[in-house]
């Protein structure tokens, strides 16, 4: 009897907690579908929608305010720094993981370090080091910091991966007569995909939420990032309509919700290793 | 004459040629970690450095040099009223919290390795918040907590209970903004301290159980202390993440009302970009990176971040 009782307790538990973790998203799900005057008169809101409403809230959104074009411009930086990013850091994984060589852990901990940096004690110099050299409101501007950023993250997921990759798998390719670079590329990497998809996936979703170095370096409405761009739109500072806010929101979280959908059994991983932002 | 041959040549030898390249491998190091080094070198040192630079100056974002002014930056910073405010709720958020996540990660990682049926979905959904962008979480929030019309403050009334001025009070807007900071990173804590849980030696719990060790006692004497490099990595994280965090005020408070929810990471933000006093930014970014380089060599090592003891 106690027990079934601790039980059903813990079951409440349970469907509490889902509650705190899914019930923020639900109400902005269900304000992006109300016109500004509903969201102010029905306290709670009522779940009955207006499929015309809806449309016309995310086609605001999408279209007029120009979320479709900061989602390109996303894409861009995103895509192109996230690939940078991991062309250099995987070799750099790969030699913490594998060479013997003097000052390997010092060389390692101080690349890690600059995980820590605060984006505001760099975005000034970064503005002002892209504007000087002619890339200030451009992709390179974003996505040469944006490489730097995403470094140490990936060096150190991708170090974990390698760790877990037996050496003797190397080893014996080294015997065949591969060279070092020759094992990386042709023997470790595709036993390492699975790394750097979940580092690949890391890199990209702290591009997609950064807003300081954006906010500096961008300054045409055409070239913002979604998230420079919601940021603008539903800004603290002034009175912002309830609606549109609440469509900005979900469209900006689409992608990520979307992304932890298709890497939930990896994410854990990057966590682990220590990584998120 | 094999044997006049000197023993120390002899590993060197083309036989062994996995020794042989692991002994001289300085130019594969430099070809495999020069790009990453070099890149870091061009692209967060030297920015790192410059901004020291710029905090010894008064460069404003108006004139394009700004002249040596030494440590006057500082010295006003000492001065001001606005940056020890800041610090003072900085160290309020970061302390708060990083305590509360703390507790409640891993009061949630102890709950769910009850493994409950159905419970693999829930823990999948709680990732999801710390993946978010700062800025909408402050709006969902904004929306969330709205004095007219949030549900939060609608379902408080239902059940008879006062709701507080969330975000236009000074008391309060700082115990939002962490509590918003603990919707969305306790799931951090949470995550690190169940992996940890999963990989704990049964045979230490089943040997306290023939013991005849409590529920508590196995809790307190047992699981925690094993727990402990886990948790203590987790918090050390999260307080240097909450430390520099500066999106969610951005897009929770924008430092208000009052300067309440200004942090340090704000401060510096507002006099770089709306005063455009860019050496006086600098000065106080630097200010947190000294604080961040202080603590992190007390703190990292007592845990040493390293890759062995990551959990």
């Amino acid at each position: 009897m106690i027990r079934r009782l601790e039980r059903g307790a813990a079951y409440v538990l349970l469907a509490v907690i889902a509650i705190l973790g899914f019930a923020p998203f639900i109400y902005l799900l269900v304000l992006s579908g109300k016109r500004r005057i509903q969201i102010l008169a029905e306290v709670p809101p009522s779940l009955d929608f207006d499929w015309e409403v809806v449309a016309r809230n995310y086609s605001e959104v999408i279209q007029s305010q120009g979320m479709l074009g900061f989602a390109l411009n996303s894409a861009i930086v995103v895509g192109t720094a996230t690939i940078i990013s991991l062309v250099i850091a995987v070799p750099a994984a790969y030699a913490f993981s594998r060479l013997r060589f003097r000052g390997s852990n010092t060389w390692a901990s101080t690349i890690l370090s600059f995980r820590f940096m605060p984006p505001v004690a760099v975005a000034i110099p970064i503005f002002l080091m892209v504007r000087s050299v002619g890339l200030g409101n451009s992709y390179p501007g974003l996505i040469l910091p944006y490489v730097a950023f995403t470094l140490p993250l990936i060096v150190w997921i991708m170090i974990g991966f390698f760790d877990e990759i037996p050496r003797e798998i190397d080893d014996a390719a080294l015997v065949d007569g591969c060279g070092r670079v020759e094992v990386l590329w042709r023997v470790l990497l595709p036993l390492a995909r699975p790394g750097m998809i979940v580092a690949a996936i890391f890199g990209a979703i702290f591009i997609w939420n950064e807003f300081l170095v954006a906010l500096y370096v961008v300054n045409s409405r055409g070239l913002q990032t979604v998230t420079l761009g919601a940021a603008t739109l539903v800004s603290a500072q002034r009175p912002i309509d309830w609606n549109i806010a609440a469509t900005v929101g979900i469209v900006t979280v689409i992608p990520i919700f979307l992304f932890s959908l298709f890497i939930q059994r990896y994410i854990v991983r990057g966590i682990t290793s220590g990584a998120v932002r | 004459m094999a044997g006049a041959v000197p023993q120390t040549t002899a590993p060197a030898g083309p036989t062994t040629p996995v020794a042989a390249r692991r002994l001289v491998p300085e130019r594969d190091v430099a070809l495999l970690l020069g790009p990453c080094v070099l890149y870091l070198i061009a692209f967060s040192l030297f920015p790192l450095l410059y901004s020291l630079y710029i905090s010894f100056t008064d460069l404003r974002a108006a004139d394009s040099t700004g002249s040596f002014i030494g440590l006057g930056n500082y010295a006003e910073l000492l001065s001001d009223e606005f940056f020890w405010n800041a610090t003072f709720n900085t160290a309020v958020m970061v302390g708060a919290a990083v305590s509360i996540q703390v507790i409640l990660g891993t009061a949630l990682a102890l709950f769910f390795n009850l493994h409950l049926r159905g419970s693999w979905f829930v823990r999948g959904a709680l990732i999801l918040p710390m993946l978010l962008t700062p800025i909408v979480v402050g709006v969902m929030w904004r929306a969330l907590l709205n004095p007219d019309w949030g549900i939060v403050n609608w379902g408080m009334e239902l059940v008879g209970v006062d709701p507080p001025n969330w975000l236009g009070s000074t008391e309060w807007a700082i115990r939002t903004l962490i509590l918003v900071d603990v919707w969305q990173w306790t799931p951090f804590v949470f995550l690190i301290v169940f992996a940890r849980l999963q990989v704990l030696p049964r045979d230490v719990f089943e040997a306290a159980q023939v013991d005849g060790a409590g529920r508590l006692g196995m809790l307190s004497r047992i699981t925690l202390p094993l727990l402990m490099p886990a948790i203590t990595f987790a918090a050390i994280f999260r307080a240097i993440d909450a430390f520099r965090s500066f999106d969610l005020v951005y897009g929770l408070s924008y430092g208000g009302p009052a300067r309440a929810t200004t942090t340090l990471s704000f401060l510096a933000f507002q006099n770089g970009f709306q005063f455009q006093n860019y050496g006086y930014a600098a000065a106080t970014a630097y200010v947190m990176v000294i604080m961040l380089i202080v603590a992190t060599t007390v703190l990292l090592r007592r845990i040493a971040v390293r890759r062995t003891d990551a959990p």
